[in-house]
């Protein structure tokens, strides 16, 4: 990879990651207030205490699962190219 | 409300068992892997040797997801060993990177601070010995090690100390049920005595505003904490971080929930009013000196101990670095002068040991001072940073005044409102010094005379189609 297409990667993984912050906190507000007019408990605690917060988790660790694996991708980190801010091939 | 285990030896053992692991740590990654030729980069960075396991205990997926990759490739490029000599490099300018790193070690400073006491505290509360015992068995022991072993030495025994955090939340959860009468009698108390918990905005107790800034402050902003960023200098590869950024989500996630809840489940082994017991902060200690049996206290401090030895040499590292690196090395370097290796070790392990010896001196005796430091730090810090690294590594239009106006502007717009307790619709400060920290930033890259072409560059590599390749 040039460091050109390295930025562009970066750039792209960086939007990605922020694009998976805003959906957790609507999924967090979807669960925390959406939730909480429903009935309905999980061993005694309101469904919106629940899926509010162990729900989240849950949410963002999938999230990051996807995110990693799906829009992140293995880069060398040392610079490949031979001279700097050239060779482009 | 005094804790009925005065003096009990069976607390100490294992503190003094953790702490000397701790120690032990230290030293072995100092004679194990020693520190050869590149001394500064070993000992402040860890020669970026971290694996996926070891630093995820200490970055959560936000700050990794957006800076991690690209302040590694950059640190490479320009062997940068602090977030301050990326700041550097970036806007080329010195007076920008010593404000950067004066910002560091003062709230970094107040912060450490903070964390002695409590932990000290914490400490006297439970186990019934003095606050100067405690302070002494665990806060010499984080400088010590922190500064024979550098960073390799933190980032090891972040990892030990997120595993004995872990495991306190699991052994103060059980003895809290246990006490309470069991799960379902503690919730049934719960439901009779505090209906408003189970509301959303507990009966007006939680306001939507609070959620708000908390998304902000702890949230969506502590991407820039520059102990979290320098995280990412030091990893190893790509598919560490990848690793990283997993096991960190499911390991906060656990802590978080983990330790709220048992606070919660607490209601049913301290039930009378919270004033009762002081302020908030003095509700684990006192669960801990109720719920869990004598013998057993002395491992139920280890992890509140774990997570304040972990924070301060996380910061303790960067705090030196700070100095060493960015303050001392670079005006030696501006001079022309050339520090030798051997001057250079030394130099740093002393810097870590007296800025740790300073801070455990103020936490003897606290000054009222330090207790506005610290509750500017964290804020203050999110201020300084935010814009500054986000707009300096993703835009080209960011230049040195937007980011010396954002720093300095919105960090004092910030201490101010902080100080005098002013609010905009009731929101937290945070909220005033982000809005401030920007504006201050987009004025300043209008006026200022943009980054020279050379630097913009090596930032941000343009593909060299057809016309004229790079300019």
């Amino acid at each position: 990879m040039t460091r050109e297409e390295k930025y562009r990667q970066v750039r792209r993984e960086a939007g990605a990651t922020g694009v998976l912050l805003f959906a957790i906190i609507l999924f967090w507000c979807a669960a925390g207030f959406g939730l909480a007019g429903v009935q309905g408990e999980v061993f005694g605690l309101p469904l919106w205490a629940v899926c509010g917060t162990v729900g989240v988790w849950l949410f963002a660790v999938a999230g990051v699962y996807v995110l990693v694996r799906g829009w992140f991708c293995d880069l060398s980190l040392e610079d490949e190219e031979q001279s700097r801010g050239g060779g482009a091939r | 409300m005094m804790p009925q285990t005065e003096g009990n030896l069976f607390a100490l053992v294992p503190l003094l068992l953790f702490m000397a692991l701790m120690l032990a740590i230290g030293v072995w990654v100092r004679r194990g892997r020693g520190f050869g030729e590149d001394f500064v980069q070993q000992y402040f960075i860890g020669n970026r040797r971290l694996g996926g396991f070891v630093l995820a205990m200490t970055a959560i997926f936000l700050v990794l997801g957006i800076f991690g990759k690209r302040v590694a490739l950059l640190s490479r490029e320009f062997h940068a060993v602090t977030v301050v000599d990326i700041i550097r490099a970036r806007f080329e300018s010195n007076g920008l990177a010593m404000l950067a790193a004066l910002v560091i070690v003062l709230f970094f400073c107040g912060t450490m601070t903070a964390q002695f006491v409590g932990g000290a505290r914490l400490f006297a509360a439970a186990t019934g010995y003095s606050y100067e015992t405690g302070l002494v068995l665990f806060g010499l022991v984080v400088v010590l090690y922190t500064s024979i072993g550098g960073f390799r030495a933190v980032a090891l025994t972040d990892t030990c100390c997120a595993l004995m955090m872990m495991a306190g939340i699991v052994i103060l959860l059980y003895y809290v049920l246990q006490a309470g009468g069991g799960y379902t009698a503690i919730i049934d108390g719960l439901h009779a005595a505090h209906p408003e918990l189970f509301d959303p905005l507990s009966a007006g107790e939680m306001p939507v505003g609070l959620y708000l800034t908390q998304w902000i402050l702890v949230g969506i902003c502590t991407i820039a904490l520059p102990q979290s960023v320098v995280r990412g200098i030091s990893y190893r590869d790509t598919h560490s971080l990848h690793r990283a950024m997993l096991i960190g989500t499911v390991v906060v996630g656990f802590m978080n929930i983990g330790v709220n809840f048992t606070g919660i489940l607490a209601h049913g082994v301290l039930d009378g009013p919270v004033s009762e017991y002081g302020s908030v902060d003095n509700i684990i200690p006192l669960t801990i000196a109720r719920a869990i049996p004598p013998e057993l206290v002395g491992l139920a401090i280890l992890g509140p101990i774990a997570a304040s030895i972990s924070t301060i040499s996380g910061l303790l590292i960067v705090a030196s670095s700070a100095i060493v690196k960015d303050v001392y090395l670079a005006h030696a370097r501006a001079k022309g002068r050339t520090v030798g290796a051997q001057t250079l070790s030394r130099l740093s392990v002393l810097t870590t040991a007296a800025l740790g010896g300073l801070v455990f001196l103020i936490a003897l005796t606290p000054p009222s001072l330090i207790w506005i430091i610290n509750m500017f730090a964290f804020g203050g810090l999110e201020t300084a940073f935010f814009w500054m690294l986000l707009l300096g590594l993703y835009w080209r239009g960011a230049n040195r005044l937007g980011a010396l106006l954002s720093m300095a502007g919105g960090t004092l717009a910030y201490c101010a409102a902080q100080a005098a307790g002013f609010k905009v619709l009731g929101l937290h400060q945070i909220t005033i010094g982000m809005t401030v920290s920007l504006a201050l930033f987009l004025v300043g890259a209008r006026l200022g005379a943009p980054t020279r072409a050379e630097v913009l560059d090596t930032f941000f590599p343009r593909a060299e189609e057809g016309t004229g390749g790079r300019r």
